[in-house]
């Protein structure tokens, strides 16, 4: 497979990965590589597991078995917050925004890890505090800008419609710069044109800032358009992987998502 | 060492020194148990079916009982006073509903918690401001509870015989909401919205009606409550301090646990019984207004979600 | 007509993130903080002072702190009063060890002991949130009632029970004990606010701030952005029981002159709690504007009836000032959960356009 040619360039790597609630098996002996720079999706049909890989992968959740290697340091177990360390962000597939604040302060607390000012300093808000939250006000207005939601700057973000929303939580997870970036269905409930802009902002960040993208989306279209490479989970495990060309020709693949009598 | 001593070897001496004294510390404990588990569950049984955590429970005790020595004070018949302190907990139950409730529906939790604290200062002021805020006297004899005490081993382990009734009246009052909750129509309703409100509203069950049955029921065990309280100290708003440590009980049995509710409060009664007399003489005394969230506080340590609470999963 | 923004125009940043990016409101708080220092110890007697404002000042300073752990890092507390009376006691120990330390001085680190105690009741927030926390918080209100009424060694073993505040002088003034002014008491308290005060509107506009209101918000989604749930959770208790262990400090030193562990109890916890919701949840204003509320209430009730020529006695007044307390929280939380400052904020947007609609 394609994946062998290139070990050199893997960022991520999931290795043997099990995961269970109680008896519910959610994910089973998963294994898959990302590779630096690319766009990578997650497929399959509802209750796949596919947010419950994601979950995983930033130390959400803490897998049974297995292990995630990411930037060649391995890990079993690690805190939500170690993951954003390491530079891993992600949006969610409902809108996990801080809605009493201002898009602004959204984006800004996005970059808590790259403040560092201490408490004496904030107190008075003034050196080293000032001048960081200077200077990272003016990187957040640089993704405002990018993001194209100047307008929106000072509105809370609970005021705010749904695609808007999706939006400044992109924001707020490139506000980490992150060297991944996980994506759980960035497109759900969006119009024809709200989708035609966050695919070209997907395009953008890969591009402009080579960040690594994870992608879980349910638009087929919009999938095999962004994505290089892409596995398919069904009932927790995986079920294909490759290029969309090779996933679009795969009988289980095909069989999964038309509901063929499933054999356990 | 002297000390180390005498806290960690010479209470158990105690202990086993006197066993009767140790079983007349546990028998008040118990009893003490017994009131907390039922302000626990009048807790428990509002939280589950509304989401609403009741700060105010507490008050309640304290208000139902204020109403019924009050009336008696004004020259109404112990056994006139008794419904008419029914009917207040109704009214009282309905106009909550009306007038607190049914505005803040869909509001965040703590919202409608720092509502029923606001409910608790409302309650206080007013009962104070119709009856009086001097302390008064529960009228056991009137409303025909006995009131001697037995003795067992040549006297030296007393039971009142009001803690006897206690336990057996709360019992009783357990035994019935069980029935009643398990039974009637109404009953399955409630467990119904206590499950899942939106889909106990789809088959047609009233949340309004729900609500104030629940806080009814809750109004009726404060009464009990209160009178069984009433009869062991004297009636007025000092109380609440009191009523303030079934909510350890609480964290402890967990919030949406009945049988949490009546563990937690014989674990805490128990517990703080033992700790103040065998203990709290080494520190001073008097330990018992906060042995009982220090006990909960290190047990949630181990076990955050409580004695019966369900592990939560939490989503994103 | 005169409260436009129109061609204040912000060319950096740094003028941007001012604190009062409006050229009135800058002049209006200038006003206000001029009019306290200067024109009111000039014309207050000492009714308004000793009666009414500073009262005001202390009890906005607590609810000020409250309100940065319970309005901020959405982390509710019943304890302040617990922790007021840490401020206090560890206060009059310390005048007691250093009677030759400038008062002032001591106060202020008092606030530290209040604070280091808070970090340790702010612990059990790491396991357990929302309404578990809030009750575990009264663990500590409870525990320190018993501590200072029980232990002898915090009170110097005074036969009262109760601590005395003696005369502590500063540049030659004293500042504290019967002998001070009402004027100096009046002082040293605004001071001491106004720094605070500041001090809070810079954090909560800080990486602090945003990290508190993020962990409020969406605390599962805080920790993905790599903020650690439990250090900004502790931060927010130590330092809102700085505040609440100053104003401990003040009430005792420059309010009551004396006092017994039961001016702390759970009835004072809840009254700051009372003014956040009433003056505005997350608000570093509406804890000004909750306190004045809270603290006229009662004075409105006794007043008002004498005015009017009914007469009222004092139990009377403690029980409606209960009961109008209760009806107006709930009448808040229906009507105006933001409180106060929220209203305020209303007028703003009106008067900013008037005398248009819009």
């Amino acid at each position: 497979m394609s994946a062998e040619n290139n070990t050199g360039d893997v960022l991520l790597s999931v290795d043997h990965i099990s995961l269970a609630f109680g008896g519910v098996k959610a994910l089973t002996d998963i294994n898959f590589e990302i590779r630096k720079k690319e766009i990578f999706a997650i497929i399959g049909p509802n209750g796949a597991g596919k947010t419950s890989m994601l979950n995983v992968i930033n130390g959400f959740y803490h897998p049974q078995d297995g292990e995630i290697h990411f930037k060649g340091l391995h890990r079993k177990q690690m805190r939500p917050h170690e993951a954003a360390v390491q530079g891993i962000a992600r949006t969610f597939q409902n809108v996990a925004l801080f809605k009493g604040m201002s898009t602004l302060n959204n984006i800004m607390a996005g970059r808590n890890l790259k403040m560092k000012a201490n408490l004496f300093w904030q107190a008075l808000y003034y050196g080293p505090a000032r001048k960081e939250e200077m200077e990272n006000r003016k990187f957040v207005e640089d993704i405002i800008d990018f993001l194209e939601i100047q307008a929106i700057r000072r509105t809370p973000v609970g005021k705010l419609p749904y695609g808007l929303q999706k939006r400044v939580e992109l924001g707020r997870a490139l506000a980490m710069e992150p060297e991944l970036l996980l994506l759980d269905e960035p497109m759900a409930g969006m119009n024809i044109e709200e989708k035609q802009d966050m695919c070209r902002f997907i395009l953008d960040i890969n591009e402009q800032y080579g960040t690594t993208i994870v992608l879980i989306e349910h638009d087929m279209g919009v999938v095999m358009d962004l994505s290089e490479r892409l596995i398919v989970l069904d009932y927790g495990r995986k079920i294909a992987e490759g290029n969309p060309d090779e996933i679009r020709g795969n009988q289980a693949v095909i069989d999964a998502y038309l509901g063929v009598a499933h054999t356990n | 060492m002297e000390f180390l001593t005498a806290i960690f070897i010479q209470p158990f001496f105690d202990m086993v020194d006197d066993p009767v004294l140790f079983l007349q510390v546990i028998w008040e404990g118990f009893v003490t148990g017994i009131l907390y588990s039922l302000i626990a569950f009048g807790f428990v049984l509002i939280f589950k079916a509304s989401g609403v955590f009741n700060f105010a429970q507490g008050i309640m005790v304290v208000f139902a009982a204020l109403t019924l020595v009050g009336l008696h004070e004004n020259g109404v018949p112990a056994f006139i006073a008794l419904p008419i302190t029914i009917v207040v907990m109704y009214a009282l139950a309905f106009s909550v509903e009306r007038l607190v409730l049914r505005s803040l529906v869909n509001q965040p939790d703590i919202i409608l918690f720092m509502a029923t604290i606001g409910l608790t200062f409302f309650l206080i002021g007013f009962g104070e401001f119709i009856f009086g805020g001097e302390p008064k006297m529960m009228i056991t004899e009137e409303l025909l509870l006995p009131y001697d005490s037995i003795t067992f081993f040549d006297d030296m382990l007393i039971l009142q015989e009001i803690d006897i009734a206690a336990s057996v009246i709360a019992v009783i009052a357990l035994i019935i909401l069980a029935l009643f909750l398990g039974k009637t129509k109404i009953g399955i309703a409630l467990r119904a919205v206590a499950d899942d409100h939106q889909a106990a509203l789809s088959v047609g069950v009233s949340l309004n009606t729900i609500w104030v049955v629940v806080w009814f029921i809750s109004g009726i065990i404060a009464l009990i409550t209160g009178i069984m309280w009433g009869a062991k100290s004297d009636v007025s708003f000092a109380l609440s301090i009191i009523a303030f440590k079934a909510l350890p009980v609480l964290i402890l049995g967990g919030f949406t646990s009945v049988p949490g509710a009546i563990v937690g409060g014989l674990i805490i009664g128990i517990g703080e019984k033992i700790g103040e007399f065998y203990w709290g003489h080494l520190v001073g005394g008097s330990i018992e207004g906060w042995l009982a969230y220090m006990i909960a506080l290190v047990f949630l340590f181990f076990r955050p979600q409580g004695l019966f609470g369900e592990k939560i999963i939490e989503r994103v | 007509m005169f409260y436009r923004e129109a061609g204040q125009f912000k060319s950096s940043y740094v003028a941007d993130q001012e604190l009062f990016p409006v050229k009135q409101d800058r002049l209006g708080i200038f006003l206000i903080i001029g009019f306290s220092f200067i024109v009111i110890p000039l014309i207050a007697n000492d009714y308004w002072l000793q009666a009414i404002l500073i009262p005001f000042l202390i009890f906005s300073l607590a609810a000020l702190g409250l309100n940065l752990l319970t309005g901020y890092a959405g982390q509710l507390s019943l304890g302040t009063g617990g922790f007021m009376a840490v401020g206090a006691y560890s206060c009059y120990k310390l005048v007691t060890v250093f009677p030759e330390t400038n008062v002032i001085l001591l106060i202020l680190l008092s606030g530290f002991i209040s604070a280091g105690v808070g970090l340790i009741f702010g612990i059990p927030s790491l396991r357990i949130k929302g309404f578990y926390l809030a009750v575990a918080t009264l663990a500590a209100q409870f525990f320190f009632e018993w501590l200072f009424g029980r232990v002898k060694w915090f009170y110097n073993y005074n036969d009262s029970g109760a601590i005395e505040v003696q005369v502590r002088k500063v540049f030659d003034i004293a500042v504290t004990g019967p002998v001070a002014t009402t004027q100096a008491r009046y002082m040293v308290v605004l001071c001491i606010v106004t720094v605070l005060a500041l001090i809070a509107v810079n954090i909560v506009r800080g990486r602090i701030g945003r990290a508190w209101m993020a962990i409020r918000d969406m605390d599962i989604a805080a920790e993905l952005i790599g903020i650690r749930p439990l250090t900004t959770k502790l931060i927010a208790f130590a330092i809102s029981s700085y505040y609440a262990g100053v104003a401990g400090a003040l009430y005792v030193f420059t309010y009551l002159g004396s006092a017994e562990v039961e001016v702390f109890d759970i009835n004072i916890s809840f009254e700051i709690l009372f003014m956040i919701i009433i003056g505005g949840l997350g608000s570093i204003s509406g804890a000004f504007f909750g306190a004045a509320f809270i603290v006229l209430i009662p004075i409105l009730i006794t007043n008002l009836p004498l005015i009017l020529g009914i007469p009222i006695n004092t139990a009377t007044v403690e029980h409606f000032n209960f009961m109008i307390l209760g009806a107006l929280i709930v009448l808040f939380l229906i009507f105006e959960p933001h409180g106060l400052a929220k209203i305020w904020s209303i007028l703003r947007e009106k008067l900013r356009v008037w005398p248009f609609p819009y």
